[in-house]
């Protein structure tokens, strides 16, 4: 059942309240004299933390397809929509914090940070084509900007350029297969589509089309081979963006795919919590080779890396690649291990990245030499990037290891032996290239000695990111309802 | 009468010598060109099966891609200028500070 | 529906026609001395200097991009004004919000100083950092 436009309307309050500040910042920075104030980053701050109480305490109603069938209001975009506005919060919390940015203008940074979150919003309750086009490009757009945002930096400047050719190039050829989807099924509404391809039997185009959809959907979480991209952006960028690039598009890039995948190629199996493949073409199996390529690649490069943004650039990829096996799985406990995964991810990544600003701003490099020593020089910096790395490693009693547990443990109860073994032998690198910066943090010698003064605030930030690394990793039964009840609310 | 094909065979054109020029051109303006192409290749493709379905959503789509690709090419151009000014080149194969 | 079509070839016939008469007839009437001077390029009757091919400045460029930005969104409008009378007022309230979007957009450019063909050298802040 669709809802009209203005009964719509108080479904869309977390929206409201982001456009609503991107306004107000606007306004803000046109009527102010000192562009470089942080007023505009409390604004923001307090935009995004009203989207999430809005999108957690929205009246509920699974289901709902509002807009005109354009946007779907359940359970599983609520899930999305909080954890984004999350990372976005985090991330708001260490750009104040980063020295990349002081010195900027301040304004349009969170007007880019907060229209991302916007399409991220969008993306993540797409049901229709030409929502899932514009959610898509206006997580892109300002995404380019906010690469771009060190403006007279080599880095930055170039990383932005290739981010808009590789990532208008990926929309354009996503967009082809929607066009063969439009003129194959005549509806636009991705649920439509579903079901006029269930019932047709043209495979040659169909095959085209999920491949073309593949790629808009890949560059967007960066699974190999559509990743060439996202190294660079994530070194050229200022490092609260490559944070953030890292966690939100990636989440929300998984939602869609989940979404467009599970409605358009396959259909639910009531009472089993089984999908089943509605279509001829095999796209798991395509899935699972490109999970299994992503880790691979993304782990084996990782371990040549100097520069630790790099490297956890290549991290992230390989993880695009561990939650990509939670997808090829057709069962509803294979996507709850992803959602769950994405929650655990979240908070070890930022973690890591925030230690990255904190060293950065001042030893204002970011090469594994300038990591050496930090063991003594802000001890316990070093012991929080330590937990996160290890997390990411997947070591109990961290996180990790259960958001792992749940992906594995599917994947063999599922019957998909070799990827679980690919992943398996994955994990073991990781270890190698994650080890290596805690070896230079406690085991060697730093160049320069000097204490680095981790500020109150950053410390208590880091405490908040570290706290639901360690309870997550002995008591995570919570988180995982929630990302059971919200896949059960998927409904399109 | 032009037959529904037709256009869909100028579309699929349109769009391989914008993937082409994306592949094999160097000059940023130009690959940015080439992506215009293929955006329009979609939009070809688009407005003909709207017209053949009798569906207004193609057009609308089309409206959108237009909208969407002009938002793009202008961060595009615009971040080509900001390059030009650091590196007097336009030329991709020269966008080698990060590397592996 | 064809025969409809038929007043667009009659129109374009016509037009073609009569640019070809147009030049045709000056070619055959016409006098026929080409000398140096006559071939070379109009430059407002002065003696043309240097190639074609010359660096603009980079103000057109900037004022370019505006203009495609909001003239793109306009043709948003098209299809609105369309259907205008059948949607009722809900849909004038909706394209209001949206040009008013716009509208904080062209704000934001005027603070901004983009919009003033000469900015001076304090105004540009690409300049402010450089050596």
């Amino acid at each position: 059942m669709f809802l009209g436009n203005l009964a719509s309307l108080r479904y869309f309050l977390p929206e409201f309240a982001v456009t609503a500040t991107i306004l107000l910042l606007v306004v803000l920075h046109v009527v102010t004299k000192s562009p470089r104030s942080t007023a505009s980053g409390f604004l923001s701050l307090l935009g995004v933390g009203a989207a999430i109480f809005l999108a957690g305490v929205a009246p509920a109603g699974a289901g709902r397809s509002i807009f005109e069938g354009m946007v779907a209001h359940d359970g599983f975009a609520v899930f999305f929509k909080v954890l984004t506005a999350l990372a976005t919060l985090v991330v708001i919390f260490m750009s104040m914090d980063s020295r990349d940015l002081a010195g900027r203008s301040q304004a349009e940074y969170y007007i880019f940070l907060l229209s991302t979150l916007l399409g991220m919003f969008l993306l993540s309750s797409a049901t229709d084509i030409v929502m899932l086009y514009l959610a898509l490009e206006l997580v892109s757009i300002p995404s380019y900007l906010l690469a771009g945002y060190l403006k007279g930096q080599e880095r930055s400047t170039e990383a932005a350029m290739k981010y808009v050719v590789y990532g208008a190039t990926a929309s354009g050829v996503m967009i082809y297969g929607f066009s063969i989807l439009f003129g194959l099924t005549g509806s636009t509404q991705v649920a439509e589509i579903g079901r006029s391809l269930a019932a047709g039997k043209a495979t040659l185009p169909m095959l085209l089309a999920s491949v073309m959809v593949a790629v808009g959907f890949g560059y967007k979480i960066a699974a190999v081979p559509f990743h060439m991209w996202s190294p660079d952006v994530y070194e050229g960028a200022p490092t609260p963006a490559t944070a953030f690039f890292s966690v939100g598009p990636k989440a929300a890039g998984f939602a869609v795919l989940v979404r467009f995948y599970y409605t358009v190629f396959a259909a639910a199996d009531p009472g089993t919590g089984l999908w089943r493949l509605t279509s001829a073409v095999d796209w798991p199996f395509l899935f699972a080779a490109l999970s299994a390529l992503t880790m691979t690649v993304g782990n084996l490069v990782a371990v040549k890396q100097s520069n630790v943004k790099r490297l956890l650039a290549y991290s992230s990829i390989a993880h695009a690649g561990y939650m990509l096996m939670g997808f090829v799985l057709l069962s509803s406990a294979g996507i709850e291990a992803i959602l769950f995964y994405l929650v655990v991810y979240l908070f070890m990544n930022l973690g890591a990245f925030y230690v990255v600003v904190l060293v950065s701003n001042a030893t204002r490099g970011e090469e594994i030499s300038d990591f050496t020593g930090l063991g003594s020089r802000a001890p316990f910096a070093a012991v929080a990037l330590s937990i996160f790395l290890f997390a990411l490693t997947g070591i109990p009693p961290f996180s990790g290891f259960i958001g792992k547990v749940y992906l594995f443990a599917e994947v063999i109860h599922r019957g998909v032996y070799w990827l679980a073994v690919v992943a398996a032998l994955n994990s073991v690198v990781s270890l190698y290239y994650y080890t290596r910066i805690v070896r230079a943090m406690f085991f060697e010698e730093p160049k320069d000695a000097s204490a680095i003064p981790v500020p109150a605030v950053s410390g208590a930030l880091l405490v908040l990111l570290v706290a639901p690394t360690l309870i997550l990793g002995v008591y995570w039964e919570p988180v995982a309802r929630i990302a059971a009840d919200s896949v059960r609310m998927l409904a399109f | 009468m032009i037959a529904p094909s037709a256009y869909l065979l100028l579309s699929a054109i349109l769009f391989g010598i914008g993937v082409v020029g994306v592949v094999a051109r160097k000059n940023i303006l130009i690959i940015l060109m080439s992506v215009e192409l293929m955006l329009n290749g979609v939009n070809v493709a688009f407005v003909a099966a709207g017209s053949y379905l009798g569906d207004a959503a193609g057009g609308v789509f089309a409206f959108m891609v237009m909208t969407v690709a002009a938002a793009e090419a202008a961060v595009g151009l615009a971040l080509l200028i900001a390059l030009y000014r650091l590196k007097e080149t336009v030329d991709i194969t020269e966008l080698k500070v990060l590397k592996w | 529906m064809l025969v409809e079509y038929a007043t667009v070839l009659v129109f374009i016939v016509l037009g073609a026609v009569t640019v070809a008469l147009m030049l045709g007839l000056q070619r055959w009437f016409a006098p026929s001395a080409p000398s140096a001077v006559k071939l070379s390029t109009y430059e407002c009757g002065e003696v043309p200097y240097g190639s074609s091919w010359v660096q603009f400045n980079i103000r057109f460029y900037v004022v370019a991009l505006i203009f495609i930005i909001f003239d793109v969104e306009v043709a948003l409008l098209y299809p609105w004004a369309v259907v205008f009378q059948r949607l009722g007022f809900l849909a004038f309230i909706e394209a209001f919000i949206f040009i008013v979007i716009l509208l904080a957009g062209l704000a934001y450019l005027w603070k901004e100083g983009d919009l003033e063909w000469v900015r001076t050298l304090q105004d540009t802040p690409a300049k402010k950092g450089a050596k």
